[in-house]
Parts: structure tokens; C-alpha cells; sequence
């Protein structure tokens, strides 16, 4: 018999919105935890709107409510409805959870042992706690889209919201903290989760060389990845757009290198004898390795290197990501049907677990879609009562 | 928050996973071999003296832990490595995945010693799939996990994100995916394992970049130093440089920017339509650009945050260790270094917790430091074995 999914039992009140707390609830789904996605038609538009790959992508396995938290009785059953849950999660500025008297002590007084997590852009506290921030406000502040550069005069975007994946993660890891913490000592808590800080804890070699030797550290384009090891790097191969990265680590890696690229002659010459003699004369050396690269794609490359034992690979691109063979044989990207977008594809997951592995099961709500469950069967309403809710909208 | 014992077999590619853990409160006994590994030779360097006990990348990266040595390549080392497993409850790993196959440390033979051991592999490509034999390294698995692909500029080589992001990614997916599993544990009282790709570790932290290819089959590119959506970028200042946001702010934005006489043609009805701006962004760019050099960044950051405004200094390391956002909320923390002498500000816990208010941490081991406290203690070997094993080279 197939083992229990890993969080089942486990339900979670989710107010999140975009992409670092759905993030962290869909990761929660996936594993089994019983999400409820609180929705309001007046707010379900963009990357909240429920006909999007976008949503679709980034909530499946979840349930959604609709609430208008203006009006009082939303908050209402908010409360009733976090005695049924074990979790709540929201992602809103400081200052809009104020406006709605929906704090960690109102949910702890309706539930003593509930785990209440908090994740915003800078933390509940401090002069910046209501600042705005989209993953790219966090990436700019955190020291990642400065040292993220070919120089130091011009900073380059990353072209994704790591951050609010980094946060997501982050979020839905200290929630399952939280609820082994719950499960030895009965207890709840209450984490405020800084987006900016765990950006920080990204870059934390780099915050050090400063506060011990008042380093300042400067962009090292694609040597930043590498050990004191050349060459290491990025070069062009044939085709348009098309790259492959090399990290060589020893000497013996070196020779074999020159010798798969058909220039045994390199390995001889005085200037690249050494490491360090190598990546002293790092820009001849690669103006080198491209004569060769560009004249092979970057698969044939990666199999040439990657068989005789050094590292290489392709710089993939989205398309090249969906049709990679080596991810398709791990089912790293699932299908799903979803009953406004059909068929569809999205990414699975990191996490693969052996005993109770992730489910994609469910495509992602449609808005409202599980009022009459989580109203009714959860708190007990009776279908008139819903009816009038709808009718007044508060439940809508 | 957490009470859990720990075995951290994993050098730079993911001793980042058992840190995260520590930080919630693990026991992390970091296992090296006699000879140090690569990880501890990692810059930057305390004072740039490059030593094993010197590297600031491994400082971090094992604050909190414990850390003893043992040579897993002796058979007594793995018996004594199989008597640490009976106690613990995860291990976690960055072998080669063939490695693992080395008698005696996969996980057939340690979940049999301990059915409860949660064992977690971070390998470069995963243990299944015909490139798992492959090598990896922080670069190949940004670039393969298609990373590099979407930053960076067009006319340029693809750009690897600063600071080794790829061993973090993958080290956060695995800490959390332990802790899953340990709630599995709770119910079952069964283990499991864990298998963890960097190259999908990347892949997943990709925001919409397969979104919009499955969706919409666009295939994502690297636009420099503007977002993709063409909403915002970054742009110099008097003093640095800005990330500035101008999609639903335009109208604000260029009321401000004409107050001052910058606006130039931008007031313009023509340019309030999205579709329009997109097509002639460079002349868009130049002119708020025009504007935002005239401006320090703090000036700007302030005035768009009063606006609500997602606008962000692009800080130096400098600027963050004297940000007072983070000064308000401790999250520098000093870390004691006796032989030194001194304590060192160390970046701290990115959360608050209602059950830990206070964090404290103990600096990274010195190789081998607590070979005494964990063999005596834990194992119960006596002085006499302990001096024994070491000069067998065992530990």
C-alpha cells in the first residue's frame, strides 16, 4: 500500500498573491497539505486571474474561497475558518493587515496552537516595512543585481523574480519547521518572514568579506562561479544564440581538453603551463577555447567534455528545456488538464522523495470553486446562508 | 524549532542545505575527511590569507555546526560512520551519485542500520536519467538549469548570477524537502530518501520564464539590464545606480518628470499607450534615464516609495552592512572567534520566530574541533581509542 502523502492532514489558509507565496502554498499542495486559497472577484485579475497559465501554473492542487474582506462578516468566518486550519500564510504589507484587525493574536485567540507566517518584502518591522517590492525591488536591495555583471559600471537584471522563489521556499521550509516544533510541543508560532533578509542569506560570503576585511566586492562575470581554476567560462558555439559553459579543475583536465579539441599544441605553450599562469592570460585563453566551440554545437561539446570527465553544458533555453531528454526522463515537467486552458504543461518539482513523493493531482482552482465545500461542509452553513452571503457579497 | 541530529557528508555544493537547518535549531555534525576538501580553500579569505581554517565561504556556510573528521574510505571509518547513523536522523550528501555506490554508504545499506534515517543526495544532474553520471558545478548547472540563458546582455555571453546561486537553490530545496519528509517520519516512523538536482533546483527558481513557453511559446532572452515585461530597469544615478518600475506608474511618473522640465516629449498622449512605449523603448529609457542622472538614488528610492513604488537602490555590500532597515531588525549578529580574540558581524536568520526571539550562533569548526566532545560523547569511545583512531588516521 502506497504510503500517506507527506503533509496530509495538514490545511493551510492562504492569502497570498503573485508569485513568492503561492510559491510556498503550492509547494505545500504538492505534498499534500490541503491549501484553501482565499480569492475576491475584485482582486482576481493579472497573475491572480484563475484563467491564466500563469495561475494555473503557479496554484494547482489547491481549493479557492472567494471573501470581500471589507466587509465584517468576512472577517468573521476568517476566524471560524482558521479553527479548522493549521496554517495561515499571507504576504501583504504590514500596513494592509492592519486595516483588516486580522494580526497573529486574533487568529491565536480563535486558535492557540495555529502557525501564523508573514512573509513581505522587508520584514513587519523597521523604517522599510511598508515599502513595495516585486522580486526584482529585493534583488536590487540585496547586493545580487550589483555583483550580477560583466563589469562594474552597468548592473544587469537577472530576467526572473528569484527572489520570490528564494522566499517561497524559504517560507514553506520554516513552515514545516514550525510544524515539527507544533508536533513535539503542542505549540504554534508566529514567523515574519523578511524577503530582503533572505535574499541576503544568498549573498552571505560577500556580506562577510565585508563586515571582516571591509571588502567591498565587485562583479566577476562568469569567473564568479569558479574556483581559482581556467579555463572556466562561457563561449560561443555554433548556431545563432547558442552557448556552452566549460569549468576545467585540474591539470589533467586541461591537457585532455586541448586534446578533444584537436590542440595538444596549447597544453605546451609557456602562458598557459599553470592555473594561475592561465588565468593570467584568461581573455587569450578563451579567445582560444571559442576558436574551437564555435565551430561545434553546444551539445556536441557537452558530450565530447562530459565523457572524457570534465565538466561542461549547455546554456538551455526555455525551448531547449522543455524538449531536454535527460529532464524528460525524470518527468521533471508534468502535464495536467485544466478545464479552461485543456492541456498543459508546468514544471514538477526539486523535491523528490522516495517514500511519499509530490502529486499533481488537481489543476489549479477556479475562483470560488470550493465555497460550498469549505462554507458548508467545513464550517457547517446551510445553503440559504451561503446563498445570502453570495446575495450580499461578502461571499464573492 | 526543530530537534534533529544531522550528518553533513556535503562540501561546498551543498553545505548550505545543513546550515539552513542548523538555523532552525538542528545539532549539525559536519563529517569531513582528515585531508580537508576543496570547500574549505574557497575565497574570499579572513585578512586574504588563504588557508583551511581562513575561507569566509566556508565560515558561513557552517556557522552553527559541528565538526569532527573521519575517513570514510577505511573500513573502521565506516563503521564508526554506521554507528553515527543508528542516532541520527538525516544525512545529507553531495557524492558523485556512482559514489554513493561504494559499499556501505548508499541507502539501501544506511536505511537498513536506521529505517527512520532520512537520506538526502544533492547532485548535480540527480541520481536518475542518462546524464546523471555527469559533472556539475555551480556554472554547468546554472547555464544547463537555464539560468545564464536569461541574464545578461543580448550582445554578450550569457552572465552566471553572482554568489554560487545554483548550489544555494538547490541546498534550500533539499532543506525543505527534509523537513517534508520528517513530517512523513512523525506519522510513519519510517525514513526516505531524497534526491535532489541542481540542474531542476535552477529550473524551478526560473519565475515565469516556462510559463510563458508552455503558455504562450515565447522563448525568454537576455534584455541587460531591463526586466522582461519592459516595465522596469535599472538606470544610473548621481551616486549609483536604481531598479525603477514604469509600467503602472507611468502616468505619476511622468508628471513628476515634467514638474522638473524632463519629461521632454514623454508628456505626449501617444506615450501612455503600453504597446507604443514597447515598441520605441530606447527613446523611453534615454529619457527617464536623462532624468534619473540628475537624481542621488536615495532620493529617488524615497520619492517612489512615498508613491508606493517598487523602486530599489542597487546596494553595494557596503550599503547593505550599514542599511538601517536591517540594523532595526538585528540581522547582523555578532559571532565570537576566541582565537582571534574578537567577534564578527555575521549575516543572521532572515526570519523572527515567536518561539526563538534571539538568535546566538557559534562560529564554523576548526577541522576536526569536535572530534573529542562527538566520539566520547556520542559514541562513547574512550580517550585511549580516540588518540588510537587518530593515529590510524581514522579520524
Amino acid at each position: 500500500m502506497p504510503e500517506d502523502k507527506a503533509l496530509k492532514g495538514i490545511r493551510v489558509l492562504d492569502f497570498t498573491r503573485l508569485l513568492a507565496g503561492p510559491y510556498a502554498t503550492r509547494l505545500l499542495a504538492d505534498f499534500g497539505a490541503e491549501v484553501i486559497k482565499v480569492q475576491s472577484s475584485h482582486t482576481a485579475v493579472g497573475a491572480e486571474d484563475n484563467g491564466t497559465g500563469y495561475f494555473a501554473t503557479w496554484n494547482r492542487n489547491k481549493l479557492s474561497i472567494t471573501l470581500n474582506m471589507n466587509y465584517p462578516e468576512a472577517r468573521d468566518l476568517v476566524l471560524k475558518l482558521s479553527q479548522k486550519c493549521d496554517v495561515i500564510i499571507e504576504n501583504f504589507t504590514p500596513r494592509v493587515k492592519h486595516n483588516w484587525h486580522l494580526d497573529y493574536e486574533t487568529f491565536k485567540r480563535a486558535k492557540p496552537d495555529i502557525i501564523m507566517l508573514s512573509m513581505s518584502g522587508f520584514g513587519q518591522t523597521g523604517p522599510f516595512k511598508d515599502y513595495a517590492a516585486l522580486g526584482q525591488t529585493v534583488q536590487a536591495f540585496s547586493g545580487l543585481t550589483r555583483l550580477t555583471s560583466y563589469n562594474k559600471e552597468q548592473p544587469m537584471v537577472l530576467g526572473n523574480a528569484y527572489s520570490d522563489v528564494v522566499s517561497g521556499i524559504y517560507a514553506a521550509f520554516l513552515i514545516s519547521a514550525a510544524l515539527d516544533y507544533r508536533g513535539r510541543t503542542g505549540k504554534g508560532q508566529y514567523i515574519d518572514l523578511s524577503e530582503y533578509e533572505a535574499m541576503c542569506s544568498m549573498m552571505e560570503p560577500a556580506l562577510l568579506d565585508y563586515t571582516v576585511n571591509s571588502v567591498i566586492s565587485q562583479p566577476q562575470g562568469n569567473s564568479s562561479s569558479c574556483n581559482t581554476s581556467a579555463p572556466c567560462g562561457c563561449y560561443r558555439c555554433s548556431g545563432t544564440d547558442r552557448w556552452c559553459v566549460i569549468a576545467v579543475e585540474s591539470e589533467e583536465e586541461w591537457h585532455t581538453l586541448c586534446r578533444i579539441a584537436g590542440h595538444p599544441e596549447w597544453a605546451a605553450l609557456e602562458e598557459f603551463r599553470t592555473a594561475k599562469s592561465r588565468l593570467k592570460h584568461e581573455k587569450t585563453l578563451n579567445k582560444l577555447i571559442e576558436k574551437w566551440t564555435v565551430l561545434h554545437s553546444p551539445e556536441e561539446i557537452t558530450r565530447l567534455l562530459q565523457d572524457a570527465g570534465i565538466a561542461a553544458g549547455t546554456v538551455n533555453n526555455a525551448a531547449d528545456l522543455a524538449g531536454d531528454p535527460h529532464l524528460k526522463d525524470r518527468g521533471f515537467f508534468v502535464k495536467m488538464e485544466h478545464p479552461v486552458l485543456g492541456d498543459m504543461t508546468c514544471d514538477g518539482t526539486a523535491i523528490r522523495l522516495s517514500g511519499t513523493p509530490a502529486a499533481f493531482e488537481a489543476a489549479a482552482p477556479l475562483i470560488g470553486e470550493h465555497n460550498t465545500y469549505v462554507f458548508g461542509q467545513l464550517l457547517g452553513m446551510s445553503e440559504n446562508d451561503i446563498l445570502d452571503y453570495r446575495e450580499r457579497g461578502i461571499i464573492s | 524549532m526543530i530537534d534533529l541530529i544531522v550528518l553533513d557528508l556535503a562540501d561546498e555544493k551543498a553545505a548550505f542545505c545543513s546550515r539552513l537547518l542548523a538555523d532552525t535549531g538542528a545539532t549539525v555534525i559536519k563529517i569531513e575527511s582528515p585531508t580537508p576538501d576543496s570547500s574549505r580553500y574557497k575565497s574570499p579569505f579572513y585578512n586574504h590569507v588563504p588557508n583551511m581554517e581562513n575561507s569566509l565561504h566556508f565560515w558561513t556556510q557552517n556557522r552553527g555546526k559541528l565538526g569532527i573528521t573521519l575517513d570514510l574510505n577505511k573500513q573502521k571509518g565506516r563503521a564508526i560512520f554506521h554507528r553515527l547513523i543508528q542516532q541520527a536522523d538525516v544525512v545529507v550528501e553531495s557524492f558523485p551519485p556512482d559514489y554513493l555506490h561504494v559499499p556501505g554508504l548508499d541507502y539501501d545499506v544506511l536505511s537498513a542500520i536506521n529505517p527512520e534515517l532520512i537520506h538526502c543526495s544533492v547532485t548535480g544532474f540527480g541520481n536518475s536519467g542518462p546524464n546523471k553520471g555527469y559533472r556539475s558545478c555551480d556554472l554547468v548547472a546554472s547555464a544547463s538549469g537555464g539560468q545564464m540563458y536569461i541574464c545578461g546582455d543580448p550582445q554578450e555571453e550569457p552572465l552566471v548570477p553572482y554568489g554560487q546561486q545554483s548550489y544555494n537553490i538547490a541546498s534550500l530545496y533539499a532543506a525543505t524537502g527534509i523537513l517534508i519528509a520528517l513530517h512523513a517520519r512523525r506519522r510513519s516512523g519510517k525514513g526516505q530518501h531524497i534526491d535532489i538536482s541542481t540542474q531542476e533546483a535552477v529550473c524551478s527558481a526560473l519565475d515565469s520564464t516556462m510559463v510563458r513557453y508552455f503558455f504562450e511559446q515565447t522563448v525568454s532572452v537576455r534584455q541587460g539590464n531591463r526586466h522582461w515585461n519592459n516595465q522596469s530597469c535599472v538606470l544610473p544615478t548621481s551616486d549609483g545606480n536604481i531598479y525603477i518600475t514604469f509600467g503602472l506608474e507611468w502616468d505619476t511618473l511622468i508628471e513628476l518628470m515634467h514638474a522638473e522640465g524632463r519629461a521632454g516629449d514623454l508628456i505626449e498622449e501617444r506615450w501612455r499607450n503600453e504597446e507604443y512605449r514597447n515598441r520605441n523603448l530606447s527613446h523611453v529609457i534615454s529619457v527617464l534615464r536623462s532624468w534619473t542622472e540628475l537624481h542621488s538614488t536615495g532620493e529617488l528610492v524615497e520619492l517612489g516609495q512615498s508613491m508606493r513604488f517598487p523602486w530599489a537602490p542597487v546596494q553595494r555590500v557596503s550599503q547593505i552592512a550599514n542599511d538601517p532597515q536591517l540594523a532595526e531588525r538585528g540581522y547582523f549578529v555578532p559571532v565570537d572567534h576566541p582565537e582571534y580574540s574578537t567577534t564578527y558581524k555575521y549575516p543572521g536568520l532572515p526570519f523572527k520566530s515567536s518561539v526563538t526571539p534571539t538568535s546566538e550562533f557559534r562560529r564554523a569548526p576548526l577541522h576536526g574541533e569536535h572530534n573529542s566532545i562527538v566520539y566520547s560523547e556520542k559514541l562513547a569511545f574512550s580517550e585511549e581509542e580516540i588518540n588510537a583512531l587518530r593515529e590510524e588516521g581514522v579520524i
